[in-house]
C-alpha cells in the first residue's frame, strides 16, 4: 500500500508508505515516512553560519602504539583542509579537562590560508599528556556555542570527537549529564581509534547529539575518515528539521524511529506542543534522504470508516516544508488488512537486527554463550533475509554457521576490532526501495 | 417564422440579406429562416461529493483539514446512499456495508427538443475496479463522459447504436485521462454499462446497450413478457461458462469477479468488442435496469429482479433492490439505475 506524499517545495518531499487497511477492532497503524531533501534545496549555507569544533584526545595513551597520535594530528589537519573558507573553527585538546589548541584564546576563527597554517603549527606541537573526561570536552564545545558572539538560530555547530580510551576521569553520571545539557546545542560525530575505547560510551554521545559513531582501528586511516566527515558536515545546510506529528483525539504515538540510514529511537525526544501534536527533532540536513517508522495507536472504528491516524509535517524553523498523511481504513476484508507493508516489515526487521547484534555482543562479553548464540544467530538470519551484506560479513567474524547443518557457534578468538566494528555499526540499516503495490 | 422585420421587409437573421416572407431558407447564405429548436439537456450523476461544510458527524468538531476532522480524525465522508432523478429515470448508489468508500458511479441524462425525437435517454453505470488505484475517479469520469457522449449523438438525431458507440469512446478517453499523473501500473479503471433509449412511436422503444466489464443491463417487461439479461459479462467466469463449464463449478465461482475488459489508462485502445453493443426494440410497459455487481451478486436472475419492479414505481423498485443487497450482505458497492419504458416515458 502506498499513498502519494507531497512535494510542497521543489526538491523536498515527504512520502508515506503503509497499509491503511485495518481489521475491525484493531487500531495499530504503522507507516514508513521518507523525507528527501534534494540538492537544489540544500544549497550551501553561508560559511559564517557554521562553527566546527575538532576535539582531539590528548591523553597519555595516545602515545602508544607509535603512529597513533601522528594519525590523529594528520586527521585533524585533513579535516581543517575540508573547511570551506570563512567557516569558523576551533581545535580542542581533550584530557581530564579541555582546552583550546587553536585559536589559543578559545574563540573560533574563520578558516583561510593563514589560519589553516597557524592551526597546523599548533596541532603539530601537541604532546599528549593527561587523562580522559569526555563530558568536559562536550561542556567546552557547549561553552563555545554559548559564548560565540552573534549567535543566531540558523547557525550550525558541529563537533568531531576522537578518543582512544574509556571515559575515566569523571563518573558515568557526569558524562550523561553533560550529554543531556548538550542536546540541541550542537551535533557530534564520534570516532574511536584502536580498540581500548567503549562503543556504548561513544554511542551514547553520538546518538543524543545526532551524529555518527564508528571505529577506526588503524590510526593511518583516520585522515581519510575525518576528511569525509568534514565534507559531509560542509554539505549540511538546514540546521534543524523537525517532524511534527498530529494524531487524532484519543490516539497515542507508540514510537517514532529513524530507520535509515541508521536506527535511532526518537520516541523519548518528543516535545509536546499540544495534546494532539508532538515534535521530534531530526537534526541538521544536507541533500539526503532518511526513513522513519511511525507507529500510532488509534481508537478502532467500524468497517467502512476512514480516519486520519497521523499527519506528519516537516518543519524548518517556522517554515512548513511538506507533509504526509497516514490514513486508516477499517475493512472486513481480511485479504486487505492482513497485508503487511513491505517496507514496514523490512525496517521492523532492521531494528530487530540492531537490537539482536547489541544484545548478542553484550551477552558474549558477559560469558552467556546460549543467549549470545541465539541473538547473533537471529541477527544473521535477519541480515541474510534483508540483503544487508555488510552486516552478514561483520557477523561472519563473530559467529560460524555450519553450511550443511545450519548450526551456529560463537567463534572463540575474535579480533577486538571486528567485534567493535560490528557493535558500532549495528544500527546501520539496509535500504529497501520504495514501491507501489501489485 | 422568425425572419427579422425591418421597415416592412424581412431579412435573414444570419446575414441580413432581405428575404421573401414565405421562404424557409435564405437565398444568400442558406441559413434557416424558421425557428431552430434548441435541444434541452438535463443530467444527473451520483454519488455526489461529500458536503464541504458542517460539523463532524462523529465528534462535532467544526474544523477539517485535508478532508479529515481535526478532532477525531474521521474523514468527512460522503453519505452512504445517494439518489438522483432525471425525468422518470432513477439512480441509486450505496457504499454497501464493507467497502470504505463508494467506487461505483452512475449518470443519466435526457435530451428533448430534437426534431423527430420525442425524448431520448442516456444512462450509464460504472463500477471502479478495486485492485486499481483511486478507481472512483475513473468511474465518475467515465459515467459522466459516457452520458455526455450519448446525449450529444442523440441531440444530433443519431441512432441509439451510434450514441452508445460515442458514449463508449468518450468514456474510454475520460477513464484514461483520469489516470493522468498517477502510477501507470496502477491506473484507475472501471467497468461501463451504458444505454441509449429513444421512443419510436406506437409504444415501440429502441434501446442500445454497450457493455465493458461485469456491470449489467436487464430488460424487465411486465408479465407476460420474458425478463432478460441484455449484457454478457466480460469476466473469466463468463468465458468459462461460454466454453461449457458449469455455472456453479469451482473454477467459474473463483473467476466470477475477474474481469477481462475494463476502461482505464491501461486498457486496450478500444476496450469493447462489436458483440459488446446490442440494439433491440422493445414495447412497454416494463423497465430497463442497469446495475453493478454489488446488486446482481445477490440477485443475478432477470426474473427475480423483475419481481422487485413489478407493482412498484421506479424509485421504490431501485430502493427495494438496494435494500435487498444490503440485507443480503452488502459486500460491495451497490448501484441501480431504472428507466421506465412505456407509460411514464
Amino acid at each position: 500500500m502506498s499513498s502519494a506524499g507531497s512535494e510542497d517545495i521543489s526538491g523536498f518531499s515527504v512520502d508515506v508508505d503503509h497499509n491503511p487497511y485495518l481489521p475491525e477492532g484493531s487500531g495499530t497503524v504503522d507507516a514508513i515516512v521518507s523525507i528527501t531533501v534534494g540538492s537544489d534545496v540544500a544549497v550551501a549555507a553561508a560559511p559564517t553560519d557554521r562553527v566546527e569544533a575538532i576535539i582531539v584526545d590528548c591523553s597519555t595513551s595516545m602515545l602508544k602504539p607509535a603512529g597513533k597520535f601522528d594519525g590523529a594530528k594528520r586527521a585533524t589537519l585533513a579535516a581543517i583542509d575540508e573547511l570551506s573558507d570563512g567557516t569558523y573553527f576551533i581545535v580542542v585538546c581533550g584530557t581530564a579537562s579541555a582546552e583550546a589548541i587553536y585559536p589559543p584564546d578559545g574563540t573560533p576563527t574563520r578558516a583561510n590560508a593563514s589560519t589553516r597554517k597557524e592551526a597546523a603549527r599548533a596541532v603539530d606541537g601537541l604532546i599528549p599528556y593527561g587523562g580522559t573526561a569526555m563530558g568536559t570536552w562536550l561542556a567546552y564545545v557547549r561553552d563555545v556555542v554559548d559564548r560565540y558572539p552573534g549567535a543566531s538560530a540558523s547557525r550550525m555547530t558541529h563537533a568531531i570527537l576522537l578518543t582512544d580510551g574509556k571515559d575515566e576521569h569523571e563518573t558515568p553520571e557526569q558524562l550523561q549529564q553533560e550529554i543531556a545539557l548538550s542536546v540541541g546545542k550542537f551535533t557530534c560525530d564520534c570516532r574511536g581509534v584502536g580498540t581500548a575505547w567503549r562503543v556504548d560510551e561513544l554511542r551514547s554521545i553520538s546518538s543524543a547529539l545526532m551524529g555518527t559513531v564508528d571505529i577506526v582501528a588503524d590510526a593511518a586511516d583516520l585522515a581519510e575518515d575525518f576528511a569525509a566527515m568534514m565534507r559531509t558536515s560542509m554539505g549540511k545546510s538546514i540546521p534543524d528539521l523537525t517532524l511534527r506529528v498530529w494524531t487524532p483525539a484519543g490516539a497515542t504515538v507508540e514510537f517514532v524511529k529513524q530507520v535509515a540510514p541508521t536506527v535511532e529511537d526518537l520516541t523519548g525526544r518528543r516535545v509536546e506542543v499540544s495534546a494532539q501534536i508532538g515534535e521530534y527533532p531530526l537534526g541538521s540536513w544536507g541533500a539526503e534522504d532518511r526513513d522513519y517508522h511511525v507507529q500510532v495507536a488509534v481508537e478502532a472504528a467500524a468497517a467502512g470508516k476512514e480516519k486520519l491516524a497521523a499527519r506528519v509535517t516537516v518543519v524548518a524553523g517556522e517554515q512548513v516544508l511538506g507533509q504526509g498523511l497516514v490514513n486508516a481504513l477499517w475493512t472486513a476484508d481480511t485479504a486487505l488488512s492482513a497485508r503487511i507493508n513491505r517496507r514496514v516489515a523490512h525496517y521492523t526487521g532492521q531494528a530487530e537486527l540492531a537490537d539482536a547484534v547489541q544484545q548478542g555482543l553484550a551477552a558474549r562479553r558477559d560469558g552467556d554463550v546460549a543467549t549470545a548464540t541465539a541473538k547473533l544467530q537471529r541477527a544473521m538470519e535477519l541480515a541474510v533475509e534483508s540483503g544487508n551484506d555488510d552486516k552478514v560479513a561483520e557477523l561472519g567474524k563473530v559467529i560460524e554457521v555450519d553450511q550443511r547443518t545450519g548450526t551456529v557457534r560463537l567463534i572463540r578468538e575474535v579480533a577486538a576490532a571486528d567485534e567493535m566494528a560490528l557493535d558500532a555499526r549495528s544500527t546501520k540499516t539496509a535500504r529497501v526501495r520504495k514501491e507501489k503495490p501489485a | 417564422m422568425t425572419g427579422t422585420f425591418t421597415g416592412g421587409s424581412v431579412t435573414c437573421p444570419a446575414c441580413a440579406t432581405p428575404v421573401g416572407g414565405s421562404d424557409r431558407f435564405c437565398e444568400s447564405c442558406g441559413g434557416p429562416l424558421f425557428e431552430v429548436p434548441e435541444p434541452t439537456f438535463e443530467r444527473v450523476a451520483v454519488p455526489r461529493p461529500a458536503p464541504l461544510d458542517g460539523a463532524c458527524a462523529d465528534c462535532g468538531t467544526e474544523t477539517f483539514s485535508d478532508g479529515y476532522c481535526t478532532g477525531c480524525g474521521h474523514r468527512r465522508a460522503a453519505p452512504d446512499r445517494d439518489e438522483a432523478h432525471v425525468g422518470a429515470v432513477v439512480l441509486v448508489t450505496d457504499r454497501g456495508l464493507h467497502h470504505a468508500r463508494n467506487e461505483d458511479a452512475a449518470a443519466a441524462g435526457t435530451v428533448t427538443g430534437v426534431p423527430g425525437v420525442p425524448a431520448a435517454h442516456a444512462v450509464v453505470v460504472c463500477d471502479g475496479v478495486s485492485s486499481s488505484g483511486e478507481p472512483q475517479v475513473a468511474s465518475a469520469a467515465a459515467s459522466a463522459a459516457g452520458v455526455e457522449g450519448m446525449l450529444a449523438a442523440l441531440a444530433a438525431a443519431g441512432t441509439t447504436h451510434a450514441a452508445v458507440l460515442a458514449g463508449l469512446a468518450a468514456a474510454t478517453r475520460a477513464a484514461a485521462d483520469a489516470g493522468a499523473g498517477r502510477d501507470p501500473d496502477n491506473a484507475p479503471s472501471c467497468t461501463y454499462t451504458g444505454v441509449a433509449v429513444v421512443a419510436k412511436g406506437q409504444g415501440a422503444v429502441e434501446v442500445t446497450v454497450g457493455n465493458v466489464g461485469d456491470s449489467r443491463a436487464y430488460w424487465l417487461p411486465e408479465s407476460p413478457g420474458q425478463p432478460q439479461q441484455l449484457t454478457l459479462d466480460d469476466s473469466v467466469a463468463q468465458e468459462l461458462v461460454t466454453a461449457g463449464a458449469a455455472a456453479d463449478s469451482e473454477a467459474v465461482q473463483r473467476g466470477a469477479h475477474t474481469i477481462t475488459r475494463w476502461l482505464g489508462a491501461d486498457s486496450e485502445a478500444q476496450p469493447w468488442a462489436d458483440s459488446s453493443v446490442r440494439t433491440l426494440t422493445v414495447t412497454g410497459p416494463g423497465s430497463l435496469l442497469l446495475c453493478s455487481d454489488g446488486l446482481w451478486n445477490y440477485v443475478p436472475d432477470a426474473a427475480d429482479i423483475a419481481g422487485f419492479c413489478s407493482g412498484r414505481d421506479t424509485t421504490e423498485a431501485a430502493r427495494a433492490l438496494t435494500e435487498f443487497a444490503l440485507q443480503a450482505g452488502g459486500d460491495d458497492n451497490i448501484t441501480v439505475a431504472v428507466i421506465p419504458i412505456g407509460g411514464a416515458t
